[in-house]
């Protein structure tokens, strides 16, 4: 069992595919053979990056360099550990099912979309259509465990259906639009229509409240057993992955709660729990 | 072997494998989360007409239980999974469900066993209405009720268990013998994984197997009646012992079950003989019918060494 350190060499030209690069898939595999896609030309991994074995008891794959153009990184992977350091393009650990992800700087669109299992940290911010289902699929998250330290874009887990999304930072348009289940906490701030046509599932918003939409309705009954469940586990996964600061003492807090979206039958609820 | 005066007979209790799990009751606070317990874990003395046997292991405080309010560990034993679970969704449903502001979880590990329903099918009596919440990959039961809201976790593990641990307390008199029991179930109640099922942790109608009626599989162990002796053909007692009162022991494991009898023993014989019980017997069937067997002189006898 090995892992692998690549490190880019040339900024590419085109977009770089490099959905057949994930720590499993290399781990018994000649890193520098592994065929990727330039644009429309075939070519080896070894032929854009540096590649060294490192000794690890586990998949392990450890890619730096400004990756902007480098797309569906760690796309479907299942196992180990992927570290990145710098920022990725498109479609970045798309189905990720298992394993552990590490992102240190910013993903481009389509981030995390259909995950499944796994970890994902990103030091940095997500693009739009984070954490979204793939066209024409009726969920988007169904697992796993999602840390933001930075802010994501517009429309970031639409139809989600499981799984826990801390994001540290602001969070565009349409947050959590169509959602189904799964649990979704923010620090900053939130842009229109989070929660639009949300089904179930709960939104968190520890900072500035936003006022519920019209189809939300106040429940004033007294739920303290559910958000102590809630938000312990939320200030747990803060406080493994490096962001205790932004979600500190949420458990103490006593949250408003409203339950919608009623337009859909919706019976999803937000937790405003902005410190006081 | 005789210690303090207090003889301590060559002898065994005869325990059998059951099938337990603990839950965690909690509440607003340590009262309602009692009478919650407390109603959960009622007429349940003997697996021989109750289904189970349970009881009130222990207190939990505020930092130990998974909501942050004050709760109690309680244990649940039955003959086999299935009706453990049918004893665990009656109880549960009727007794902790109703009760003002509780909310209950499996106190176990998720790994230690087969699960079984907890909130799995209660939450049914949400009509609709019941929410599930999947928390650290626990899923938990959200079911709307006039007080707000009962929480309980969906299953709770059974794990492999051991009931009837038992001691007999031989003494002179009623209030001797009382006071005995008294103080040994208090010292045995520190044990951790462990109940004991009857009334006070104590029964006086202990039972030896089989009846001239052959309808009853169990009728009184008249070895042990005092009121018998000279009268049944075979007595264990001396003319001295005018009073015999039982504990018995379901615990998790058979380490358990064997601390709590040693916690229980080294009570009596701390008080001595002159306190009025001046013998330690157990209760087997032989030997043949129960696959643990706890020996008293071996089990005291480690206590002293450890």
């Amino acid at each position: 069992m090995s892992g692998w350190h690549l490190r880019l060499r040339q900024q590419p030209t085109l977009r770089l595919d490099l959905r057949r690069v994930t720590p499993a898939a290399l781990c018994n595999a000649d890193a520098l053979r592994v065929p990727v896609w330039h644009g429309n030309e075939p070519s080896l991994l070894g032929d854009w990056f540096d590649v060294s074995a490192v000794s690890s008891e586990t998949p392990f794959l450890r890619i730096e360099g400004d990756l902007h153009r480098c797309d569906r990184l760690g796309q479907g992977m299942d196992a180990g550990r992927l570290e990145i350091e710098g920022s990725v393009g498109d479609w970045f650990a798309a189905g990720l099912a298992g394993g552990e992800v590490q992102l240190c700087g910013n993903a481009g669109a389509l981030a995390a979309c259909a995950m499944r299992g796994g970890l994902l940290t990103v030091q940095g911010d997500l693009g739009d259509h984070a954490l979204g289902a793939l066209p024409g699929a009726m969920d988007g998250v169904i697992g796993g465990t999602i840390v933001v330290h930075g802010s994501v874009g517009a429309r970031c887990a639409d139809r989600m259906r499981r799984g826990t999304l801390l994001i540290a930072g602001d969070a565009g348009d349409f947050l959590a639009s169509r959602l189904v289940a799964g649990t979704i906490a923010l620090a900053g701030g939130c842009g229109a229509h989070a929660g639009y046509m949300q089904r179930r599932g709960s939104i968190v918003f520890s900072g500035a409240s936003p006022q519920p939409p019209a189809t939300f309705v106040p429940v004033r009954a007294d739920v303290r057993v559910a958000w102590q469940l809630l938000a312990r586990e939320i200030e747990r996964v803060a406080h493994a992955n490096g962001i205790a600061d932004a979600f500190a003492g949420l458990a103490r807090r006593a949250p408003q709660r409203a339950v919608g979206d009623l337009a859909v039958d919706g019976r999803g609820e937000w937790w405003l729990a902005q410190a006081l | 072997m005789n210690i303090n005066g207090v003889a301590i007979d060559e002898s065994f209790a005869e325990a059998f494998p059951m099938k337990a799990t603990r839950l965690v009751i909690t509440a607003h606070n340590l009262t309602w989360a009692r009478h919650a317990a407390v109603t959960a874990t009622g007429f349940a003395t003997s697996v021989i007409a109750c289904g189970c046997e349970a009881g009130i292991e222990r207190e939990l405080a505020p930092d130990e239980t998974p909501d942050g309010r004050p709760g109690l560990a309680v244990l649940i034993f039955s003959m086999s999974g299935k009706e453990l679970a049918k004893q665990i969704e009656r109880r549960v449903g009727q007794c902790v469900l109703t009760c003002p502001t509780t909310a209950v979880y499996a106190g176990l590990p998720a790994a230690a066993g087969e699960a079984i329903a907890l909130g799995k099918n209660l939450r049914f009596f949400g009509d609709g209405w019941q929410q599930s919440k999947m928390i650290a990959g626990t899923r938990y039961w959200r079911v709307p009720v006039m007080d707000g809201e009962f929480v309980a976790q969906e299953t709770t593990p059974v794990v492999k268990a051991v009931g009837g641990g038992n001691l007999l307390l031989l003494a002179t008199g009623t209030e001797e013998a009382l006071a005995g029991a008294e103080a040994a179930v208090e010292a045995m109640r520190a044990v951790p994984g462990i109940v004991m099922p009857f009334p006070g942790g104590v029964v006086r109608s202990g039972s030896k197997v089989g009846s001239r009626y052959p309808a009853l599989s169990a009728s009184t162990n008249d070895a042990y009646c005092p009121s018998l002796i000279g009268l049944a053909k075979k007595t264990d007692l001396t003319p001295d012992v005018r009073c015999v009162l039982e504990i018995v022991i379901d615990g998790l494991t058979e380490a358990d079950v064997a601390a709590a009898m040693r916690a229980g023993m080294k009570a009596i014989v701390e008080r001595g003989a002159a306190a009025g019980v001046t013998r330690i017997a157990a209760g087997n069937y032989g030997g043949k019918l129960g696959p643990f067997h706890f020996h008293l002189r071996r089990i005291l006898g480690e206590g002293a060494s450890a």
